[in-house]
């Protein structure tokens, strides 16, 4: 029924474009920019959520007894954990148990490794808390002067840190982003503007002569359309980007701590179509308003 | 074709720029609108355009009544409606044959029938081999032309003119008239604003007279000058047989031709 003139309108948008470039390179880099941001903020705050949860499913309170601490003190201080509630599971890695374990962790320095001797690792009680609240608590009853013990501590504790920090610093980054994309679409509505001021002759001969309005604005809709994704599209490969180098960074140096930080790449898959959303967004609001406000059908 | 009743128009704080109009023009009718500078003539094409909208009143538009046009609509009125200006209103970046076809191009016609389209046009107003010029190539009168070319290329039911040879000297105008008496005959209804004497003079079609938005005069084979003689001042020409019917008396001839001297 009615023939959509792809044809006229791709030549159109590009001739825009064309004639536009240095105020559309200034609005597709600044979308570029603030949606690596949105996206890396949240490829971080994924990667920590996986990092605590993995920290928070294997142990939440580790008790370390002195090396070669007498057997009775470990008797002791076993009957202690089972008797307090709020731990509902626990193991005991003996000497050469923790040994091992010492072994791995301090794979990459070999010097280190060498020092150590089931003699000298102290052993320890893995616990698993019902909640980790009670975290803080239970290490402080556990570190205060229980004979045996060396000292208690709660990955929890760190975690809480590592989570605040996250937190802060994805705040920190949103905001930027938000600024950026704030700008983006100013930056946007700009180039349309200049576009619809550049082409005024055109429109007000394409109003005489009868086009209907959707026909004299698509193609401004969609040079801003045109914008957002190609911002959104070098967002796309810079966070991709940032990924792939996480994961290098784990492999090549072996901190295997970080190891949870590298996402699955169903997780990235998403952060990246969100992206693109965001990028048609910015495109399509900036184009809108700019179309709303200055070309007069 | 068009139809006006009882139509004013004033803009913002203005005085009214058209009062109580109402006028007939029938279909293939050729029609002059003279009138001083300032008389309401644009006002008056651009409320058939439906680029301005009546303050009261009706307009009707072959058959509808485009007041009340939903905006949507409009394009689709303006695509019966086929305008010229005095300032030819051409796009510089394109060829000639590129600013007719883009007429059709933006009311979304597929390109074959563009192609036929628009070479038949430009060998009705002979640029058939000026097609790939520029604009700023031609002439004021071939721009003229294509700007014709343009505003009948989708055979439009009306064409309206605004002052089309305001920018042009007498022998060029000539030219432009011609064109349009044969867009004319086509069946094509011509409304034509003018300042140009001769032009009314020679032509002896309708001439519809404005003084300051009032309608002055409508006489069936009239001439540009007004001679009291004859006046038919407030007084709707349909009904006045006198002025429909042949020439006009010598007396009124002379008058007219006395008054243009003393100008
Ligand atoms: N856009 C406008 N805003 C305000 N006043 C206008 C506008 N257009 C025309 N007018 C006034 O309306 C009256 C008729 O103008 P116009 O229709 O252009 O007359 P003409 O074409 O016969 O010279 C004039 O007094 C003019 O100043
Ligand atoms: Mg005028």
């Amino acid at each position: 029924m009615l023939q959509l003139p792809f044809e006229y309108f791709a030549k159109e948008t590009a001739s825009n474009l064309w004639r536009n470039r240095v105020m559309a390179l200034a609005a597709v880099l600044t979308v570029a920019v603030s949606l690596s941001l949105v996206g890396s903020s949240l490829l971080l705050r994924q990667a920590v959520n996986r990092q605590i949860g993995e920290f928070g499913a294997n142990v939440s309170l580790e008790v370390f007894m002195n090396p070669g601490a007498p057997r009775q003190q470990i008797a002791e201080v076993r009957s202690m954990i089972e008797q307090t509630p709020q731990i509902t599971h626990f193991t005991y890695l003996g000497p050469l148990q923790s040994y091992e374990q010492a072994k791995r962790l301090l794979a990459s320095s070999p010097a280190a490794v060498s020092t150590l001797s089931p003699a000298v690792v102290p052993t320890v009680f893995r616990c698993q808390l019902a909640t980790p609240q009670d975290a803080t608590a239970l290490v402080a009853t556990f570190s205060n002067g229980v004979p045996g013990v060396y000292r208690a501590t709660s990955p929890l504790q760190s975690i809480h840190v590592l989570e605040q920090v996250a937190n802060v610093l994805q705040v920190i980054l949103i905001a930027i982003a938000l600024l950026l994309l704030i700008s983006s679409l100013v930056l946007i509505l700009n180039a349309i503007r200049m576009a619809i001021f550049a082409r005024r002759r055109e429109v007000s001969v394409m109003k005489l002569v009868g086009a209907t309005n959707w026909f004299i604005r698509v193609p401004f809709m969609l040079e801003g359309l045109v914008q957002g994704l190609l911002g959104a599209a070098v967002a796309v490969v810079i966070v991709l980007l940032a990924n792939v180098g996480v994961g290098y960074l784990v492999r090549h140096y072996h901190v295997s701590v970080l190891s949870s930080s590298v996402l699955p790449a169903h997780d990235v898959l998403m952060t990246e179509l969100l992206v693109v959303a965001v990028g048609v967004i910015v495109g399509v609001v900036g184009s809108s308003v700019a179309v709303r406000r200055f070309l007069e059908v | 074709m068009i139809r006006f009743e009882n139509v004013s128009k004033s803009y913002d704080g203005g005085s009214a720029a058209l009062e109580d109009m109402s006028l007939e023009i029938l279909k293939g009718e050729f029609v002059f609108l003279v009138g001083a500078s300032g008389s309401g003539k644009t006002t008056f094409l651009k409320l058939i355009l439906r680029e301005e909208v009546p303050d009261q009143g009706q307009i009707y538009v072959a058959g509808r009544e485009i007041g009340r046009l939903a905006p949507s609509r409009v394009p689709y009125l303006r695509r019966n409606l086929g305008c010229i200006f005095q300032d030819f209103r051409l796009l510089p970046n394109k060829t000639v044959a590129e600013n007719v076809a883009f007429a059709l191009q933006v009311i979304g016609r597929p390109r074959s029938v563009i192609h036929s389209q628009v070479s038949q046009v430009l060998e009705l107003v002979g640029l058939g081999q000026k097609g790939a010029r520029m604009p700023d190539e031609l002439s004021g009168g071939e721009q003229q032309r294509v700007a014709i070319a343009r505003a009948f290329v989708n055979r439009p039911l009306v064409l309206l003119a605004d002052e089309p040879t305001g920018n042009l000297d007498p022998a060029t105008s000539q030219g432009i008239m011609r064109l349009l008496d044969r867009i004319n005959r086509t069946g094509t209804t011509v409304l034509m604003a003018t300042h140009d004497v001769g032009i009314v003079d020679t032509m002896r079609r309708r001439v519809i007279e404005l003084d300051n938005g009032t309608l002055v005069r409508d006489q069936a084979r009239g001439v540009y000058g007004f001679d009291a003689t004859t006046s038919t001042r407030g007084v709707p020409a349909i009904t006045l047989g006198v002025a429909r019917d042949g020439e006009p008396p010598t007396g009124r001839l002379a008058a007219v031709r006395a008054r243009r001297g003393t100008r």
